[in-house]
């Protein structure tokens, strides 16, 4: 397996094989040590239990021959070293006497004799000149100190024993190892690979590919980052397109009133226009330039709601005598379009909004209803319901087809492709509205049908009072 | 009443700190009393018996190593000296209180009181001497041996003082009123305890045996010329050696044995006696025998053998001294 130097695959890798690594090695010195301690205890054991059996064949009174016989006889036949001594000398009974001799137990272990306790042994034992396990038992008579069983195995039989279970432990230890490494770096791939995926698709998101997309089953945390990924891949691909597509319709909407004007003033200044129809020309001029300076506004007005900079002064307002001031100024307009309008308002209903905004989305909507009927009806009712008041204004007009519905709120969109100018809109006066009514904590409900008309619906908090 | 109470107060430390820096004191041992002291090894300790009664009266737990003593002839005087111990310290014990203190320096193994108890000798391992004091604890003069000089024997007609070593094969005499080595002669290894047969003018030397070898003999030498006269069996490893009017006892330590003999060094009795015994000394026609593995004091009717009483006393009796009534 290759790693970066700095791959996170690299390091994962590393902690496990370090890991498994320091496991098996700790685990080897541990069961050895256990192993060795358990083996060494219960060889000192046997030895222990052998030796009590020899002594509980000596009878009392001085070590007869016949004793000394028979243990060098089981001795012979016994994988032990066993030997019976009785010369005080050896049990260091001239201690006291300073004797330079080296007796074969020392003062405390005769002391521990005399008292009926075997003495144990292990280590390097001169009179034998190798290392050795023994056990000391004494045979006493009464208190004296008759003499003794020595019972020894040379340590290395011991060793040769630990030797044959370290060499299995060393051999099941390095299978394992390579299992376990193998394993691990299987897992190492298996959790490093979505993140290797995510990098790769990072980078092609970064070159532009919003389209990809990162295969990953599990739920886990990595998966879960995949999910967020992809997700945020498509939230990026639709916001691009989006923004592509609001620049194509800005750019297409300033385009229509400048070419006009270009053309009109190209048309004044070049002089083919007659003087008398030099003032119509004028104030096709000015229309669109006013139109253009509306789009500019509402450009305006909804960057500033999307940044989140658009500040409402809000006081408590009698919603029935703003929306009576806002309809007045289409009273004549809708004459003219010989439309019948309906109006009924509760004067009662106070409401904390800011009377330019509202009066903003008012002015959007009825333009739009006035845009679009023709010969009809336009009613506005505004009425109380619980802690809320509704706004209703509905119109007779061309109405919305059903297909349309969902991207009625959407910017520049008009049911009207041909974006004609006899209908005048920007295409931006629903969004508007909905972001100041949302402003104002209330709702905009749209509800239309084809040919019949649309009803738009205003919910707001009413102040209580 | 503030300074009073001060005053009492540094009092009382100043005679803790300086009673802490005064010598121990122990249970004082009654004068009027016939007493044997063991010397234990093993746990630093004075043993002391009542001889009257057979019973142990009390032990003092002593700071220093020692592994004998001496009672001076005052019957209150107690000598105790070690191979490990700087002085030789006397104790009142009477009074029990350290008296005095000798600087003889390491190395002394055994002790005698001599000539009537007017001299003391000492056996000095480091130095290889044996060296006579006054019981003024002056030095009065020394005499060079062999190689770890152990037993010495006094023979009071001859005015000698036979000294075995340990290493050498070798004894070495003494004449006590020269004061000065005379002719020695050679005898066996490892010897140790030996008896003055003055009836036959042999001298019987026991010993430890050398190396892995153990001792079962006595060795009976002419004890002017040195000559080697026979062995007498008695396994096994010899080591004290009594003798009264009518026997001569042996104590083996390697098995545990008292033997009684004649002086023609016929065994009339033998018996086993304690555990490992080193020591032994006749008082009233009674044997006292220290085991010194058992630890205790073994007193035995020296005519019949039999044990009368087994003292308890301190871990490793090396040593036993007696102090007669007066």
């Amino acid at each position: 397996m290759i790693f970066n130097m700095d791959s996170i695959a690299k390091k994962l890798w590393l902690t496990i094989t370090a890991a498994i690594v320091v496991t098996i090695i700790y685990s080897y010195f541990l069961s050895y040590l256990f192993y060795e301690k358990l083996y060494v205890e219960n060889v000192e054991e046997n030895l222990l239990e052998e030796g009590r059996r020899l002594a509980a064949e000596y009878e009392g009174g001085p070590l007869s021959d016949e004793l000394k016989d028979r243990i060098d006889w089981y001795s012979s036949k016994s994988e032990t070293e066993i030997f019976i001594v009785s010369n005080p000398r050896e049990l260091s009974a001239c201690l006291p006497f300073d004797i330079d001799y080296e007796t074969l137990i020392s003062g405390t272990e005769r002391e521990k004799l005399l008292k009926g306790k075997p003495v144990k042994k292990i280590g390097y034992e001169e009179r034998f000149d190798r290392k050795i396990m023994a056990v000391v038992i004494p045979l006493l008579d009464e208190n004296r100190l008759e003499g003794i069983i020595y019972l020894y195995i040379p340590l290395a039989k011991i060793s040769e024993v630990t030797t044959d279970f370290a060499y299995l432990w060393m051999i099941a230890g390095i299978l394992f190892l390579v299992f376990a490494i193998f394993t691990g770096t299987m897992l190492v791939r298996k959790l490093t690979k979505p993140l290797i995926d995510m990098k790769d698709a990072a980078g092609k998101v970064s070159l532009g590919d919003y389209s990809v997309k990162i295969k990953n089953d599990s739920m886990d945390e990595i998966g879960q980052l995949a999910l967020a990924f992809n997700h945020m891949a498509s939230s990026i691909q639709k916001e691009d397109e989006r923004k592509k597509e609001f620049l194509a319709n800005v750019s297409h909407e300033l385009r229509t009133p400048i070419s006009y004007i270009k053309g009109y003033s190209d048309a004044l200044h070049t002089g083919i226009i007659k003087e008398e129809d030099q003032s119509k020309y004028l104030s096709l001029i000015h229309r669109e330039a006013g139109r253009m300076e509306r789009l500019v506004g509402d450009l305006l007005d909804l960057s500033k709601l999307d940044s989140n900079e658009f500040k409402i002064e809000k006081t408590p307002l009698p919603l029935g005598q703003l929306i009576e001031d806002a309809v007045q100024k289409y009273i004549l307009k809708m004459r003219e379009k010989e439309i019948e309008f309906n109006f009924e308002v509760d004067p009662d209903v106070i409401i904390n909004g800011d009377a330019g905004r509202i009066e903003q989305v008012l002015q959007n909507i009825l333009d739009n209803s006035i845009r679009y009927t023709d010969n009809g009806r336009i009613t506005l009712k505004m009425y109380k319901i619980n802690e809320r008041c509704s706004i209703e204004i509905s119109d007779t007009g061309v109405g919305i087809p059903a297909e349309d519905m969902h991207k009625i709120k959407q910017r520049f969109f008009r049911v009207n492709r041909a974006r004609t100018r006899k209908d005048g809109g920007t295409g931006l006066g629903l969004a508007i509205a909905e972001k100041l009514i949302s402003l104002h904590g209330g709702t905009l409900i749209i509800d239309s049908k084809l040919g019949k008309g649309t009803m738009v619906q205003i919910n707001l908090p009413v102040l209580d009072i | 009443m503030m300074r009073s109470l001060k005053r009492i107060v540094i009092f009382l430390v100043a005679v803790f700190f300086l009673s802490s820096c005064s010598n121990k004191e122990y249970p004082p041992v009654q004068e009027n009393l016939s007493i044997a002291a063991t010397v234990n090894i093993k746990d630093k300790s004075l043993s002391f018996i009542d001889l009257d009664k057979m019973e142990k009266m009390l032990d003092w737990e002593m700071d220093k190593p020692y592994t004998g003593a001496i009672i001076f002839p005052d019957g209150d005087t107690i000598l105790l000296y070690g191979k490990q111990v700087e002085t030789a310290d006397l104790y009142s014990l009477k009074r029990g209180q350290k008296i005095d203190s000798w600087k003889t320096g390491k190395g002394i193994v055994n002790g005698k009181l001599l000539q009537q108890g007017s001299k003391i000798a000492l056996v000095d391992q480091d130095l290889n001497k044996i060296r006579f004091f006054n019981l003024n604890g002056e030095e009065q003069w020394q005499v060079k041996t062999e190689m770890n000089p152990l037993t010495i024997l006094e023979a009071e007609k001859e005015k000698k003082l036979f000294v075995l070593s340990f290493n050498k094969k070798q004894l070495t005499v003494i004449d006590l009123v020269k004061r000065k080595k005379i002719e020695g002669y050679p005898i066996h290894p490892s010897a140790a305890g030996a008896w003055l047969n003055d009836a036959k003018g042999e001298i019987w030397i026991g010993g430890h045996g050398s190396g892995a070898e153990i001792e079962k003999d006595i060795h009976v030498y002419n004890s002017v010329s040195g000559e080697f006269i026979r062995k007498i069996p008695a396994p096994s490893m010899p080591i004290n050696f009594i003798g009264n009017d009518n026997h001569v006892f042996v104590l083996s330590h390697g098995t545990s044995k008292l033997y009684q003999l004649n002086e023609d060094g016929n065994v009339l009795d033998s018996i086993v006696v304690g555990a490992n015994p080193f020591e032994m000394l006749l008082i009233d026609n009674q044997l006292i025998i220290a085991g010194y593995d058992s630890n205790d004091l073994h007193i035995i009717d020296a005519e019949n053998l039999k044990i009368n009483k087994t003292i308890s006393v301190g871990n490793g009796p090396f040593q036993i001294v007696v102090r007669e009534r007066k």
